[in-house]
């Protein structure tokens, strides 16, 4: 559940997926025609920052842009409302939620962010929630989303209590422990804690972080709401929104579910609270509903919400659908970052089982990056001598171990294999 | 349509000339070469609302006009109708308003920077989107009168800057730096989306509003101004301040053209704390002279009149430092002043606002420039919306100097539009039936009124249209005036 299902499914209505034959499986050099765009000559390891767009999805992209320059009126009236519901109502299936009234599309997580955290907002303004009343948040939290907090929970009188997390890591044990501590602190001196911001794969550095553990764990420890930053997640790893159990969970679908940018769902549970949240760009629809609000704001070009139909048929030319993708890009990002860390003589920052589509790679410490401004300078470096784009994070560690994230994908898969192959 | 009107009409067309100044000026031998060239250089260039027109056709009306004596007459170095190709060519498009248009080589121009973006994508963010967002907000300061670049930031729409200016409202509310029970004053013809965000930002954190009851039809900006300083009086009365006036450049329905400068300048001496001028429309089809009209926030859409693909705005500030205004989708440029925040929001497709100088080089191929366009469609708009009144027996709802680019027309008041639905039913009708796609608009009439205009047609003018474009949409209306039809049909 919560993914795209390989098998015929015919549960419901939309057809999402019917395995195909095996013939009609996508080929090497159709994925290489599909992203031919990507600039030759660059080695693209850094899928996670932007990530990609076929070209299939982008030319469908062209003929919805093209259909509101034809006569954006009708447009606006007859077709824009009908494509994002059924664009919500895919991706309702996508994350298993139970209502399609339950999803919301948004430009990004980082808006995301913004919707959430404003709701919080507005509870210290209003005095639904006491000052000093806290919101708990990881140290590797997406500096955007830190940002957000302050502007939102930290002005309107709120304070933030940080965990942070061992790294390297070698288990979730250790996150699960860490958090616990985090949350005894926020609740210390009667303080409730009013929002927990977990994310479901960190940035940088890049993990799996075991959510459905927190957010259990949460629940336990009387947390009022939970915010799941998954900017990552769908496409990379399995979405059960349900199981996962948090109160707002939002996710990208530009980084790994190929929609160009840019486009995020915002699940936010049913509950009394839920139409608390408000699009902060505010137009005709306010107060119909966040997903209502967020169809509209506004005339701008929202063609990239429109395509996940589209790139649902794209997935399902890979043999295993999404769940085929992921598991393929898993195991050769694993694969590539066990050569790597052979050939420089360090190691993976997590276990293989916490890496996503993502892993973290020591870099040998001889390069002597001892600050996120060398880990910029080397990443342009590389960048403009090697072109070879991988964003670089520096830990500062007592030993000074650093890392490089690096990300495998269906094409970057094809195109190691194709390096290995000169060699032999 | 005798013969000679149909060769006027056709080089009219096919050169963007007024059909009055075709007739009184000639053109130069030399400008019939490259005019000559032009059309047979584009092969993707012709005529569809006359058929079957060609070159040598064209050759003839200059060969014509050669002989006489004539003044020279610089001509559109632009192909209007390949640049608007994309244009539905079976709708009548007198709606530039709502939507905007954008020419193909504005669109080329976006795609090339959506590619760049998707060839590499971190080399485009860490190399090339500052340094082009900084390029069109120089290019709008320049054009706005605006003093530096500081006070020029970036942002999707009108109504994204609303929602910023007033959020800047609700946090001086809740930072006590305003009390419960002040006020913001704005009119009440305020677009929609703006009255929204004035009630999720300024009522809720504990503001009153107070709307502006203007006149409608109108008769002249002192209506206007005493409606608004009535208002003003209100704001301030049993001790409130009025902390925020928001004062339409252009309103949008009814589309009248607000005298802003003189509003601004009462608000300054009636004590308003802070003025914003909500100017969707503004750039593109008036003058727009940001320090002459001297209020605190100034926003407008380059996507409506200024042929920027959807969507961008800006909103200028005019103390930017002293404002603490924010965008409120907060990324890593947080406190870093409003333009910066505003140029990284998190990723997205931000093509639309890189543009700006493709745009204004567009523009300048016109004579004229954007004055030129401006003065243009406003005399075609007037022509047309004369033409239309003329036909159907009903008046513009302002004097001509109060419209812009756009003007209402009065419907036929035997139409019966009874409300803001019967409005916009009949508006699809005629998208549906007529492809004519023109807003209407209900204004209730007065207790009292004997068979009044309750509908308004808010009729645009850009560089695409065509006069038959009017003529579909007064035959429309004559067509259902004619035929018996009222908007009761659409209440079974």
């Amino acid at each position: 559940m919560g993914e795209i299902r390989s098998q015929g499914d015919d549960s419901n209505h939309i057809h999402l997926a019917k395995k195909p034959k095996l013939s009609s499986f996508i080929t090497q050099s159709q994925i290489q025609q599909e992203f031919a765009h990507h600039q030759p000559g660059v080695s693209r390891l850094n899928n996670g920052s932007f990530g990609s767009c076929p070209g299939s999805i982008i030319a469908a992209q062209k003929r919805w842009q093209l259909k509101f320059l034809q006569q954006p009126d009708d447009f606006f009236f007859n077709q824009l409302p009908t494509q994002i519901l059924r664009s919500r109502t895919l991706i309702k299936e996508i994350i298993n939620a139970d209502d399609v009234s339950e999803v919301s599309i948004v430009d990004n997580a980082t808006t995301a962010a913004a919707i959430v955290l404003q709701h919080v907002g507005w509870a210290f303004a209003e005095g639904r929630f006491n000052k000093g009343d806290a919101v708990v948040m990881l140290h590797c939290a997406f500096q955007a989303v830190k940002k957000s907090i302050e502007a939102y929970v930290t002005r309107a009188g709120g304070s933030v209590i940080v965990v942070h997390l061992p790294f390297p890591i070698h288990s979730n044990e250790e996150i699960i422990s860490e958090f616990r501590k985090g949350l005894a602190r926020g609740k210390a001196n009667g303080r409730k804690v009013r929002l927990a911001i977990i994310d479901h794969i960190t940035s940088m550095p890049s993990l799996i972080i075991p959510v459905r553990e927190l957010v259990k764990i949460c629940r336990e420890e009387g947390v009022s709401q939970v915010f799941v930053d998954a900017a990552h997640a769908v496409g990379s790893v399995s979405v059960d929104v349900k199981d996962i159990g948090a109160d707002f969970y939002v996710s990208n679908l530009h980084k790994w579910l190929f929609c160009p940018p840019s486009v995020a769902l915002l699940y936010c549970r049913k509950s009394s609270l839920s139409s608390d949240l408000h699009h902060p760009v505010v137009s005709h629809e306010y107060g119909n509903g966040l997903a209502i609000e967020s169809a509209w704001i506004g005339t701008r070009d929202y063609s990239s919400q429109l395509l996940v139909p589209e790139v649902i048929d794209f997935i399902n030319r890979f043999e295993g659908g999404i769940e085929g993708i992921r598991n393929r890009n898993h195991e050769a990002v694993v694969e590539m970052a066990e050569m790597l860390a052979k050939a420089w003589g360090t190691s993976l920052g997590s276990p293989p089982e916490m890496c996503p589509s993502m892993a973290m790679v020591g870099l040998p410490s001889s390069l002597g990056v001892l600050s996120d401004d060398d880990a910029s300078r080397l990443r342009n470096h590389l960048r403009d001598q090697f072109k070879v784009e991988v964003p670089i994070h520096y830990q500062p560690l007592k030993d000074t171990e650093v890392g490089s994230r690096e990300e495998g994908d269906a094409t970057n898969k094809i195109k190691s294999e194709a390096k290995f192959e000169e060699y032999d | 349509m005798n013969i000679m009107f149909f060769l006027f009409s056709l080089a009219s067309t096919l050169f963007r000339t007024p059909i009055s100044t075709l007739s009184r000026s000639c053109l130069s031998s030399q400008h019939y070469f490259r005019l000559f060239s032009m059309a047979a250089k584009n092969p993707h260039h012709h005529l569809e609302e006359n058929g079957g027109a060609t070159t040598v056709m064209a050759a003839d009306i200059l060969n014509r006009h050669n002989s006489s004596s004539c003044k020279k007459r610089k001509l559109f170095d632009i192909d209007v109708r390949s640049e608007f190709s994309h244009h539905d060519p079976a709708v009548a498009r007198i709606n530039n308003g709502s939507f905007g248009s954008c020419p193909s080589s504005v669109i080329e121009a976006q795609q090339r920077y959506q590619l760049r973006f998707l060839e590499q994508p971190d080399d485009f963010y860490f190399n090339h989107l500052k340094p082009s967002i900084l390029r069109s907000r120089e290019a709008i300061k320049t054009l706005i009168n605006a003093d530096h670049v500081d006070e020029i930031s970036i942002v999707d729409n009108a109504t994204t800057a609303a929602a910023i200016v007033l959020q800047q409202v609700k946090w001086s509310f809740f930072e006590s730096k305003f009390n419960p029970g002040d006020t913001a004053v704005m009119l009440h013809y305020a677009y929609g989306a703006v009255k929204k965000s004035v009630e999720a930002y300024v009522t809720r954190a504990g503001g009153q509003v107070i709307e502006v009851k203007m006149p409608f039809p109108v008769a002249s900006n002192h209506e206007i101004i005493t409606a608004f300083r009535n208002a003003l009086e209100v704001g301030k009365s049993n001790n409130r301040k009025v902390r925020l006036a928001i004062i339409d450049h252009i309103t949008s329905m009814p589309s009248v053209v607000i005298p802003v400068k003189e509003l601004v300048k009462m608000c300054r001496e009636e004590g308003v704390d802070r003025i914003f001028v909500d100017a969707a429309h503004a750039i593109g089809s008036i003058r727009v002279d940001v320090k002459e009209i001297g209020a605190d926030f100034y926003t407008s859409n380059l996507h409506k009149w200024l042929f920027c693909p959807p969507s961008i705005a800006f909103l200028h500030c005019r103390t930017p430092e002293l404002s603490n205004l924010h965008h409120p989708v907060v990324s890593h440029e947080y406190g870093n002043g409003l333009a910066i925040e505003s140029s990284w929001i998190g990723t997205r497709d931000y093509s639309a606002q890189l543009v700006v100088p493709e745009a204004l080089e567009f523009v300048n191929r016109f004579e004229g420039g954007i004055d030129g366009i401006m003065k243009w469609n406003h005399q075609k708009v007037i022509e047309m919306a004369d033409m239309l009144a003329k036909s159907w027996g009903t008046n513009l709802g302002t004097p001509p100097d109060m419209c812009s680019s756009m003007a209402m027309v009065g419907l036929p008041a035997c139409l019966e539009i009874m409300s803001d639905s019967d409005g916009l039913k009949l508006r699809s009708h005629l998208r549906e039936f007529f492809k004519v796609e023109v807003p209407i608009y209900y204004r209730q009439p007065k207790v009292g009124e004997v068979n009044p205009v309750t509908g308004y047609a808010r009729i645009s003018h850009q560089i695409y249209n065509i006069v038959d474009d009017y003529y579909r949409l007064r035959d429309a209306i004559n067509n259902l005036v004619n035929s018996g039809f009222t908007c009761k049909v659409f209440h079974d």
